[in-house]
């Protein structure tokens, strides 16, 4: 995924796509146009009521108090009516634009989240934000504002063009030949003020991380007396962002004046042609007249439609960041039709046969593992760092598919398993607590339906029970993001009553390294062995008691099963396993 | 709203040189704008007189050409002069707050989120910036327009300026109300934006968590909810947007409208002429823009204000910690033995006190073990080596100094602590070790990669020592970040080294070997550790039990586990568990 992906050129097939958005929304983008119609009609009729009310009622001979009435009611009607449309346009589009958006988001959120943890654990958490934010965010700009604005000023250009022709074919020649120095002006300008608008975001978001690292960070700042330093850093982050700041305002304070410039320019030179071309007869004063206000009215939007380009285009970078993501298949496969179903009653047991996996090709992670843990059992995996045990938990509980060899549940191939049914059989816990903001319970339902009754006997179970007794307001406690207002031991407790309610036939624990002081550690004990009751589990140990009270031990090195036994077995056999239990937890 | 802006007297001041031109540029261009349209009007009389004289009309065209070109460099030198002032006040604001905020300590971090922080250095510069710039702009323009204006109308037509402004003032008052009211909503709707953003944050951060239990479903219900809302927020926004722009549009006409009849009856009685007429058309035309600037003018003024007055909160801000000592020599290293004298301490705004009586000596080059459980203190005390937060005076002595009489930069650079919670910047891996030691050659950055261990895993990195940390690089497990602080901290080579536990989530056998190499490389300089493993704390000089923020007891640890109490319990706990193989 390309973070800064940059559209060059105008790409006709995201806008395309990007427009076939709007389908749902026939109706209201119909009526939309009309009511653009609508005021455009209004806006142009406006001058010309004006010059019919001066021209017949008010400056010949014969004046109507009655027609000038009447031509004032018709200038209220159009303006109320260009209120009406205009508001009615905005609405419809904007009512459009959300609905895309609401729609958009969710539908991006949900594939997004179905798709593998490889292709997850690639994309940085703050780009997949930004897709579905922000890049969402200008997505529906383009459609309540920008396309109907974009429209309405080309219509009212081109309509300008076409009256002013029809009014008189040579005098509309001077006036459009102010046009093409306009047009290469507005093309410069379209991509310095895209160039300095670019260089002006890369510098706010620079000067805005290294804010918000320094703040963050500040103890280590302040650890080490750095603000010297970090205070030179930031002084040059803000000196650049500066600079960009000023190109971008020369772009703006160039054009923008420029630009009204060459309006005026036309002004003076439809003045002295139309003078030459009135004296010869060629042009009625009244024509005259009109061809000023058109050429005011020609270059308004002008001053616009350089800086909606800009938007449009960002709409459609966000479009096709936004449609790389919507395009990408990166999920384990679900078994097609031949999914097996599962017998949980008595139990379910877990095997590898003859396992191998590697996440990069040539750097293999396990080469050929093979155990089996019987309905009931606890098995522990003893090992180094990097020998392949959290690997094993990957691989029961597909987040990746084995390269070579099989797993069975219950002696069913776990490819056969509908997806779903095996994620709610193998649960692969870490034990890594994430919390999120919100309830207790919320953290420990996460949406399924479980009873008061059923909640509080998982909370019993997991010993979280005394926690949730002594708190204000217990399940309904609210937890800040990461749960920083509990301890440590706390938000270990709520993780193990969270698989507890959700209760996994095997379970499959990968345990934190993190040393906790000795009180919490038994408290977590506790909870642990009423955890793995009653269910098949594979424990990553890194704790003492957890491997002494294994049924099995298995050790790992290098991608290999080399011993398996119990605690007893194994340090009497004097091998690899004693070896590295002495190390480990020798005091 | 003005007393708020008090605090930019000095920026303006400072910048009065550039504004003024800039006011200059802008009355310029209102003139211009303002006599363009008197030579139209000349120029379409001498047409209409018949048979013009095109000499007399080119002159006016090009004096008309003229007063445009000198506009646009108006226009360019408003623009230059007072938004670029606007932008370096910004800057020079932002460069301030963070200079100020730099000089704060720890305290003042822990009260606030980063967030909060950011806003400040965020929006509400942007809301200076805006109220130091476009709306000295429009307040400038609006006020010499429109007072213009209405002086001509007023005086050459007073039967009819009265009825034809009456939309203006509405307006006016229109665009400030609904402005305040816009304010309002889109603040909702920021709010709203912000909790989506990080609901979709949790989602993807927890994204195991919700595979693993099959309940991607219930992250995506959340989130749909939170993004019901945010629509039906941003709806009630559009409404309101919707109606302002139009409605402005519509007012603008009405003084038309109302032009039209008061004036065409104006006309018809002969009280004014028909080039009066389309001489206050065009008039109306340019009082628009000064009436809406009105409004926005207000709004903007009202946002600065706010926005400064929170800013100005940060500017005030002190700390507890003066950098700045009282007695003492400044220049004097802070070299020797470390020594507490019955330290008592209390957290700021609290009385009861998170350590007492704490009395230890520490020879030079001796290592002290702290133990204790949770909360007993051990954090704060090793925090108040370095001055994080202040001790009460004579409490902590250096070299039979005390601390406070160090000028704190030095003081700091001899005290390498090195926190339990590891903070890494996302920069590469050799950029966060020599953090803090400027221009350290490579071997030595190497030296002390080797030494926390981190240097073995490096090749397990994609750019070896330049990968990049955090979340636009490499992940790190939390025992390589806790080894790269380690190094971080070694490499300044301090006189006093501290170990907040923070080999926690190193493996054991990881961190003796670390431990040991350290105890041997320190010789002749101090070195505080602690920990909860007594077996880490095995070869310490001195070991303290805290408990409650007392000192329960003390000594060797050989000493410690003959004496009934915690750290021999604790230390059987251990021990148990080892022998019961």
């Amino acid at each position: 995924m390309n973070e800064d992906k940059i559209v060059k050129s105008f790409d006709p097939a995201v806008m395309r796509r990007l427009v076939g958005y709007l389908k749902p929304y026939r109706i209201q983008t119909l009526i939309a146009s009309a009511a653009l119609l609508l005021l455009i009609a209004s806006e142009l009729l406006v001058p010309v009521i004006i010059q019919h009310a001066v021209d017949n009622h008010i400056m010949t001979e014969i004046v109507s108090i009655d027609g000038l009435r009447r031509d004032s009611l018709i200038l209220l009607l159009l303006l109320v009516g260009g209120l009406a449309a205009s508001f009615v346009q905005v609405y419809l589009m904007s009512v459009a634009g959300q609905g895309i958006m609401k729609n958009l988001r969710v539908q991006l959120l949900e594939h997004t989240a179905g798709q593998s943890l490889a292709f997850l654990g690639s994309c940085p958490v703050g780009s997949l934000v930004t897709r579905i934010t922000n890049d969402v965010e200008t997505i529906s700009e383009l459609f309540s504002s920008v396309i109907m604005t974009l429209i309405k000023n080309f219509l009212v250009m081109i309509g300008v063009i076409g009256v002013l022709f029809v009014l008189n074919v040579r005098l509309g020649t001077v006036a459009v030949i102010t046009l093409p120095p306009v047009i290469i002006i507005t093309l410069i300008f379209r991509k310095r003020a895209r160039n300095a608008y670019r260089r002006v975001r890369e510098k706010i978001s620079a000067v805005n991380s290294f804010l918000s690292e320094r703040v963050s960070g500040m103890k280590v700042v302040k650890i080490f007396a750095r603000e010297t330093e970090v205070n030179r850093l930031f002084g040059k982050r803000n000196g650049e962002l500066l600079a960009a700041d000023f190109s971008e305002m020369y772009v703006f304070a160039v054009f923008r004046p420029l630009i009204s410039f060459m309006s005026t320019f036309s002004l003076a030179a439809v003045i002295y042609f139309g003078a030459g071309l009135n004296s010869r007869g060629a042009v009625s004063l009244g024509v005259l007249i009109a061809f000023l206000d058109l050429v005011r009215k020609f270059f308004r939007p002008l001053q616009q439609i350089s800086e909606q380009f800009t938007v449009m285009q960002s709409a459609i970078a966000g479009g096709e960041r936004i449609f790389d993501l919507l395009d990408t298949e990166d999920r384990i496969p679900d078994c097609g039709g031949e999914c097996r179903d599962l017998d949980i009653a008595d139990g379910v047991s877990l095997s590898f046969e003859d396992v191998k996996f590697s996440y990069k090709e040539g750097d293999p992670v396990l080469r050929g593992v093979s155990f089996e843990a019987a309905a009931g059992e606890t098995v522990a995996i003893a090992g180094y760092t990097g020998s392949g045990k959290s690997t094993i938990a990957n691989l029961a509980a597909r987040f990746w598919d084995a390269d070579e060899g099989r797993i069975l549940i219950s002696g069913i191939e776990s490819r056969n398993l509908p997806l779903q049914l095996l994620r709610r059989t193998v649960q692969a816990v870490q034990q890594d607590v994430f919390l999120f903001s919100g309830s207790i319970r919320e953290n420990i339902a996460l949406g399924r339906e479980f009873t008061d009754q059923q909640l509080l006997s998982a909370a019993e179970t997991s010993m979280l029970r005394p926690v949730l007794d002594n708190i204000d307001g217990g399940l309904d406690y609210q937890l800040t993001e990461g749960g920083t207002n509990l301890s440590g031991g706390q938000r270990q407790l709520i993780a193990f009553t969270r698989v507890i309610a959700h209760d996994p036939p095997v379970l499959i624990l990968d345990e934190a390294t993190a040393s906790i002081d000795t009180e919490t550690e038994k408290l977590i004990q506790a909870g642990l062995k009423n955890l793995l009751e009653n269910r098949t589990a594979i424990v990553i140990a890194h704790r003492l008691s957890t491997i002494r009270d294994a049924d099995r031990i298995l050790v790992l090195s290098s991608g290999k099963i080399i011993e398996s036994g119990t605690h007893r077995q194994l340090l009497d056999a004097d091998g690899f396993y004693s070896n590295l239990y002495n190390l480990q937890f020798g005091l | 709203m003005l007393k708020e802006y008090r605090r930019l007297l000095p920026w303006f001041r400072k910048y009065l040189p550039m504004y003024i031109p800039g006011i200059i540029c802008l009355l310029v261009t209102d003139a211009g704008l303002l006599y363009i349209p008197r030579l139209t009007k000349e120029a379409i009389d001498i047409v209409a007189a018949g048979s013009p004289d095109l000499q007399l009309v080119l002159r006016l065209c090009l004096l008309m050409t003229g007063i445009a070109l000198l506009v646009t460099i108006g226009r360019f030198g408003w623009r230059y002069f007072i938004t670029g002032s606007a932008r370096r006040i910004e800057s020079g604001l932002r460069s301030a707050l963070f200079q100020h905020i730099l000089g704060l300590q720890p305290d003042f971090f822990e009260k606030r989120k980063t967030g909060d922080i950011m806003a400040r250095f965020t929006n509400d510069m942007r809301a200076i910036r805006m109220a130091c710039g476009m709306a000295v702009v429009s307040l400038v323009d609006g006020v010499f327009m429109a007072a213009f204006i209405l002086v001509i109308l007023f005086v050459n037509y007073p039967a009819l300026a009265g009825w034809i402004i009456i939309p203006l003032p509405v307006l006016a008052v229109l665009v400030l109300g609904m402005g305040r009211m816009l304010g309002r909503r889109t603040k909702r709707v920021q709010e709203s934006f912000a909790s989506l953003s990080s609901i979709v944050q949790e989602t993807f951060s927890g994204i195991r968590v919700f595979k693993t239990l099959s309940r991607e479903s219930y992250a995506v219900d959340k989130f749909s909810e939170s993004n019901d809302e945010y629509i039906r927020r941003s709806m009630s926004l559009v409404r309101i947007w919707g109606l302002f722009f139009p409605l402005i549009n519509f007012l603008a006409g009405c003084t038309t409208l109302l032009l039209l009849w008061f004036g065409g009856l104006q006309v018809i009685d002969g009280v004014i002429t028909p080039g009066d007429f389309a001489a206050v058309l065009s008039y109306l035309n340019l009082l628009v823009w000064p009436m809406m600037g009105a409004g926005f003018t207000i709004n903007w003024l009202e946002r600065g204000a706010a926005s400064l007055s929170r800013v100005g909160e940060l500017l005030d801000a002190e700390s507890d910690i003066k950098t700045e000592n009282t007695y003492g020599q400044p220049d004097e290293e802070p070299r020797g033995g470390l020594e507490v004298r019955n330290l008592e301490f209390c957290w700021p705004e609290s009385t009861e006190p998170v350590l007492e009586g704490i009395s230890f000596s520490l020879p030079r080059g001796s290592t002290l073990g702290i133990f204790g459980r949770t909360g007993s203190g051990k954090s704060s005390l090793v925090n108040l080596i370095p001055r994080l937060y202040d001790p009460p005076p004579e409490t902590i002595f250096i070299g039979g100094r005390d601390i406070r009489s160090f000028d704190l930069k030095k003081l700091r650079g001899a005290v390498g602590l090195v926190p339990q919670e590891s903070f890494l910047f996302s920069e590469t891996i050799k950029e966060n070790i020599s953090f803090a030691a400027d221009g350290a050659p490579d071997e030595k950055i190497m030296d002390a990669a080797e030494f926390s261990t981190i240097a073995r895993d490096l090749n397990e990195f994609p750019f070896g020592w330049d990968t990049m940390v955090g979340e636009r690089g490499h992940s790190l497990s939390g025992g390589q970040k806790q080894r790269i602080a380690v190094s971080r901290a070694y490499l300044t080579d301090p006189e006093i080294i501290i170990f907040d536990d923070c080999l926690s989530a190193v493996d054991a056998e990881t961190e003796s070997n670390i431990l040991n190499q350290f105890i041997k490389k320190r010789a002749g300089r101090t070195s505080i550790i602690i920990s909860n493993r007594t077996a880490s704390l095995a070869s310490a000089d001195l070991i303290i039990v805290l408990e409650d923020g007392r000192i329960s007891a003390r000594g060797t640890h050989s000493e410690l586990i003959e004496q009934k109490g915690l750290y021999r319990s604790i230390y059987r706990l251990q021990q148990v568990e080892h022998e019961r193989r």
